[in-house]
């Protein structure tokens, strides 16, 4: 393997024919693989192009950018390629040759996208949908709990759209070993994804993408019914550490993954398993045929995530009229001035008439005007002549407004590895039993107090025992202790 | 990783109730577990993981239990005959079918009236008193439990049989109540290795979960994942160690790939997340080829055992005394890895010459010395090997690993690291005893992959290192010759003290080369402030990730990075950030209306996640009623990015206003 998958290593630069995630607003991510060839390409002189509703990019100006960077929009002609090319092919071809090179591209005046290292969170916010995405709050939890760790193997039966793919690609990788001192390694050592694909147009699909994403290394992507045929890989078991089952039948599947002769599974461990399915139906069925089947420690859970939108809430009769902001009165004095000033106007343009209650009306404008003061001071409004409006109003957070209320239930088990009557005859002579010498684990107030007594015995005895023989030992022991940390 | 169970190994054994018992498997020792039993520690080392076992009662002429395990067909004999009459009839449960089944073979139960239709009303009609229900007293029930066999079987059943109202239980409620007392009285357990999600549960539910800050599995997943916290790469081989030279740092400018950074202020439960998911939390062979190699030594004669000695031993052959003084050197400290083999050699021998009684005493004992130096220095060689090939065959090696040649040699990986920073003036990892390595022991580095590849640094040391003495104060060279007349306690002393210099050294002066994959936080300091200095030290695109118990913090985080505020900061930039380089800008010291420089970071967002748990049983499938609640824990995730110079304009459809919220929206 030349070159590590940019999912595992980005390095520290953006490259030719190396995947980058243009990033565009959170939800809107476009994966690239980046070609900066000169020369003209699907009509733009540029090259390749990438347009958005933030201008346009060619793939020039992205590669050989640290990764991260925040790239500006080009001048580039979107609009006359298509009526162009019809009519005078050979023409456009000749403009493109003679005037694209990267370094004439002009940048444009606004508009730019950052470029990102892909990770497989990106990838499943920003990749082709095939089927249902296992998303990160699940994938993550799930590679958590079924201990898919560095050198692990690991089964993933319908690839679907490859996010849980690309997830457990990261989890298992420990190195590629098939280069310089590869044929040394054991191949069991390296960690590994076996994914099984059934439908065919998605197999191939899948096996494209593992090849550009440079993870050939790590994913082998079979062309499978697991039903009927199993997990066996060119006729050998793939002796997996853990299973993910997307499947729409799991239980089917589940008695190819059992022990015996031709286990797929890793005979030397206990092998944790989790599915994934929607419906309670397929939980019930499931896990009866797990418990048939011997798995232990079955479980099942639900995920439920959210994703948390922070903002400002700006309420206030001064408020600057913005966007989200709320025109009606911040607090109760604030309301009552605002009637006061309404009553007021009210009384001057009926109290003509009324001259009996000048006096009062008096008093109360007074009053108003003390109130306006005592506002300005605590109320939010006031504060917008020195504050910026960013800093206006009371910090708040709530759940964005679409979540996703149920996305599958996760079942979690495990296979312990096979025990015969021979190993533990063997274990047995190896550690044999009957001359304990110590209680540990809980055990009674008596006893421990018993233990406490010996022990500073001991260190009493010890201590007298170091005077005596010398002191240099004794302080020889004690010092680094104190001192290295 | 976790085959077979190792001696000396952290495991938790989980008990009928649900408690963990975490305990060290200790060879030759009895493990209590409270009211279920008790049971040798050599019955359960070199078994498997997970399987259920079962206490049984004493043969005669032993004192001890010894164990069976309980096969799957066995636990789950209650549940699966159920299931599959529910599942040859639909959803509805048929309550006279199921009657009959619920009840387990064996034991006899002519209690129970077959015709449970009648039951089924009865129970709600019968009002009886609670306490008169159980016809066994208290002191009857405690006899029974001291003589009770069949790992108390046959102490459940009679407990049921002598239930008054056991006839007036509906299927479920009586499932239900043998359930319980199952769960108090059965002599089951299985053990499970320490990893990282049992050691959280077993954090969160038994001990102290303030002290972990409520951090569930789910967010330590997630944690790990937006922060792309992976293998990040072989150690570059060539190197081998890395050399405190200050040229030498100057000119040795591209850092290794796959360094995270990490905060963590939950007693080192982070620190073991994020190394077993890179790989160096376990120690590198992970005990399997160890039993191999330990395998190999068994039939050991005395010519072989010097054959290994010939390698890595060679030295230490000679020097055995110098090796026991190493051991003394050591009081008090975990048990590292060595010495562990070393006692597990002694005791493997020990059984050979039980068994080989004809062997002249004298010669004897110098084979249980020599073998179990030769185990310790081999076995730290081959882990050596494992982090970097070319350590092996060293020409100078003390017993326990270290290097005596050179004090300015660091043991530290370049690449696949963690750099942990801290408030206080040590570094608290406590749980990482549970995965045998103690930061503050000196004599097992090399020993564990967390010895090299965990870096730990104060915030101090990072931001004011010349205010460190530590760092600052380096201790002055003593050349050879006068060395030689130091008494060896004061030349210890010098080494040590040189060594740590340059350890320290190394730490300081890498992490402030920046280029870091990654940050990932789980501290109760205010994330402003951390990430004020820590995102200067992060590669571009790298991703950040923080967790927080409560979501204050986070949303003020998060407000600094607000449209508004990136907007007002390209349009209308501060003033004290007028006519700086973007150099400049990435050390921004912050202000009242900028506490971070906003164009920095992208994507700030804020998330949470929470696992419910299900019952799963034929016909009574649900959401648990109660679990845990606490802290409800968030994470804040973003990328470092890097602003491109000059102004930049934003664009979109819209209004000018709108465009930039558009644009800005991350």
């Amino acid at each position: 393997m030349a070159k590590v998958s940019p999912f595992l290593d980005p390095g520290v630069h953006t490259a030719q024919n190396g995947l980058a995630i243009v990033h565009l607003s959170r939800d809107n991510l476009e994966p690239v693989i980046l070609n900066g060839e000169v020369g003209a390409a699907d009509g733009y002189a540029e090259g390749r192009v990438i347009n958005t509703r933030f201008g346009s990019f060619p793939h020039s100006t992205l590669i050989d950018q640290p990764w991260g960077s925040q790239i500006r929009a080009s001048v580039v002609d979107t609009g006359t390629r298509g009526r162009k090319r019809k009519p005078d092919e050979e023409e456009t071809a000749g403009v493109g040759s003679a005037a694209a090179t990267p370094k004439n591209v002009k940048t444009a005046t606004s508009g730019f996208v950052h470029v990102l290292p892909p990770t497989p969170e990106l990838w499943t916010t920003s990749l082709p949908h095939r089927t249902q995405v296992v998303y990160t709050p699940d994938y993550s939890y799930i590679l958590h709990r079924i201990r898919a760790r560095p050198g692990t193997r690991i089964i993933e039966a319908g690839a679907g759209s490859g996010s849980f793919t690309h997830a457990s690609a990261r989890a298992v990788y420990n190195g590629y070993f098939s280069d310089s001192n590869g044929h040394m390694a054991k191949e069991s050592s390296t960690g590994k994804v076996f994914s099984y694909e059934f439908n065919e147009d998605r197999f191939h699909k899948m096996q494209q993408e593992v090849e550009d994403h440079g993870l050939s290394g790590v994913v082998e992507v079979t062309h499978r019914d697991v039903y009927n045929d199993g997990f066996f890989v060119n006729g050998q078991s793939p002796d997996v550490d853990c299973v993910f089952l997307d499947l729409p039948a799991p239980w089917k599947a589940l008695p190819h993954l059992s022990r015996g002769p031709r286990s797929p599974l890793r005979k030397d461990r206990s092998v944790h398993l989790c599915t994934f399915s929607p419906c309670i139906e397929q939980v019930t069925q499931t896990v009866e045929v797990m418990r048939r089947l011997g798995w232990m420690d079955i479980e099942m859970v639900e995920v439920s995530h959210k994703r948390i939108s922070v903002l400002r809430e700006r309420v206030g009769l001064n408020m600057p009229t913005e966007r989200g902001s709320n025109q009606s009165a911040y607090d109760v004095a604030e309301a009552v001035q605002r009637l006061r000033e309404v009553e007021g106007r009210f009384k001057e343009f009926h109290g003509r008439s009324l001259k009996m209650d000048v006096v009062d009306d008096v008093d109360m404008e007074e009053e108003g005007d003390a109130n306006v003061t005592e506002n300005g001071v605590n109320g939010s409004n006031a504060e917008g002549t020195t504050k910026p409006p960013f800093m206006l109003g009371r910090l708040i957070h709530r759940t964005e407004p679409e979540i996703k209320t149920h996305t599958s239930y996760l079942v979690f088990a495990i296979l312990p590895q096979e025990w015969t009557e021979e190993q533990e005859a063997a274990a047995f002579e190896k550690w044999p039993c009957g001359n304990e010498n110590k209680v540990i684990g809980s055990i009674g107030k008596e006893a421990r107090k018993q233990e406490k007594r010996e022990m500073l015995q001991g260190k009493k005895k010890k201590r007298t025992k170091d005077d005596n023989e010398g002191a240099s030992a004794g302080r020889d022991a004690k010092k680094p202790k104190l001192e290295d940390p | 990783m976790h085959s077979l169970i190792q001696p000396n190994a952290w495991v938790a054994i989980k008990l009928p109730s649900g408690d963990l018992k975490v305990l060290q498997v200790t060879p030759n020792t009895t493990i209590s577990l409270g009211k279920y039993g008790s049971f040798p520690s050599n019955l359960i080392i070199h078994r498997p993981y997970h399987l259920t076992y079962e206490l049984e009662d004493r043969r005669e002429p032993e004192i001890f239990n010894r164990l069976r395990i309980v096969p799957a067909s066995e636990l789950y004999s209650d549940i699966i005959p159920a299931e599959s009459s529910t599942s040859s009839d639909a959803a509805t449960p048929v309550p006279e079918e199921d009657a009959g089944t619920v009840i387990p073979t064996g034991v006899e139960y002519s209690l129970v009236d077959p015709d449970s239709g009648v039951v089924l009303a009865k129970t709600n009609r019968a009002e009886l008193d609670a306490s008169a229900r159980q016809k066994l007293s208290m002191d009857e029930i405690e006899a029974l439990k001291k003589d009770a066999t069949g790992a108390g079987k046959d102490l459940i059943a009679k407990l049921m049989l002598s239930h008054t109202a056991l006839d007036q239980k509906t299927e479920y409620s009586l499932a239900k109540y043998k359930l319980l007392k199952t769960k108090k009285y059965i002599r089951r357990f299985s053990v499970l290795p320490m990893d990282v999600p049992l050691l959280d549960h077993f954090l969160l539910e038994e001990k102290d979960p303030l002290k972990i800050l409520d951090m569930r599995d789910e967010m330590i997943a997630l944690l790990g994942c937006w922060a792309n916290v992976h293998y990040g790469g072989r150690h570059r081989c060539e190197k081998e160690v890395s050399h405190v030279d200050d040229a030498q740092i100057a000119e040795d400018s591209e850092p290794g790939t796959g360094r995270w950074l990490v905060l963590d202020d939950t007693g080192g439960l982070l620190v073991a997340a994020m190394a077993e998911r890179m790989g160096i939390l376990y120690p590198s062979d992970n005990g399997e080829s160890l039993q191999k190699y330990l395998g190999s030594q068994q039939p050991a004669t005395r010519p072989k055992a010097s054959v290994t000695d010939g390698g890595a031993g060679k030295q230490d052959a000679s020097s055995n005394p110098s090796a026991s003084a190493a051991k003394r050197e050591s009081p008090g400290k975990l048990e590292s890895l060595p010495d562990r083999i070393a006692t597990k050699a002694n005791a493997d021998t020990d059984m050979k010459l039980a068994s080989n009684p004809s062997l002249p005493e004298a010669e004897s004992a110098s084979l249980v010395k020599q073998e179990s130096t030769s185990n310790a220095a081999a076995f730290s060689a081959k882990t050596d090997t494992a982090v970097c090939q070319s350590s092996e065959g060293k020409p100078k090696r003390h017993p326990d690993g270290r290097h005596r040649g050179d004090d300015m040699k660091v043991p530290y990986a370049d690449s696949n690291t963690l750099t942990l920073i801290h408030a206080n003036s040590q570094p608290n990892l406590t749980y990482l005893r549970y995965y045998d390595f103690d930061i503050a022991s000196p004599t097992q580095t090399v020993a564990h992959p967390l010895a090299t590849n965990l870096m730990t640094l104060s915030w101090l040391q990072l931001l004011d290192p010349s205010a460190d003495t530590t760092y600052s104060a380096e201790p002055a060279v003593v050349d050879a010759e006068e060395l030689k007349t130091w008494k060896p306690n004061r030349r210890g002393n010098y080494h040590r003290k040189r060594r740590r210099w340059a350890r320290i050294r190394h730490i300081v002066d890498t992490t402030k080369k920046g280029g870091f994959s990654g940050l990932v936080v789980a501290s109760t300091m205010d994330p402003v402030s951390i990430l004020r200095h820590a995102i200067p030290l992060l590669a571009g695109g790298a991703p950040i990730a923080i967790y927080s118990q409560s979501i204050e913090p986070l949303t003020a985080l998060v407000d600094s990075y607000s449209i508004g505020r990136r907007a007002a900061w390209i349009s209308n930039p501060p003033e004290e950030a007028e006519g700086k380089t973007p150099e400049e800008l990435e050390q921004w010291a912050g202000t009242e209306e900028f506490p971070l420089n906003p164009t920095l970071l992208l994507g700030a967002a804020v998330q949470t996640s929470r696992v419910r748990k299900w019952q799963v049983l034929p016909g009574r499938t649900h959401p648990l009623m109660t679990s845990k609640g606490g802290s409800e824990g968030y994470i804040f995730t973003a990328w470092r990015v890097r602003p491109a110079e000059g102004k930049v304009e934003a664009r979109g459809k819209g209004k000018q206003r709108k465009r930039k919220a558009d644009e800005q929206v991350s």
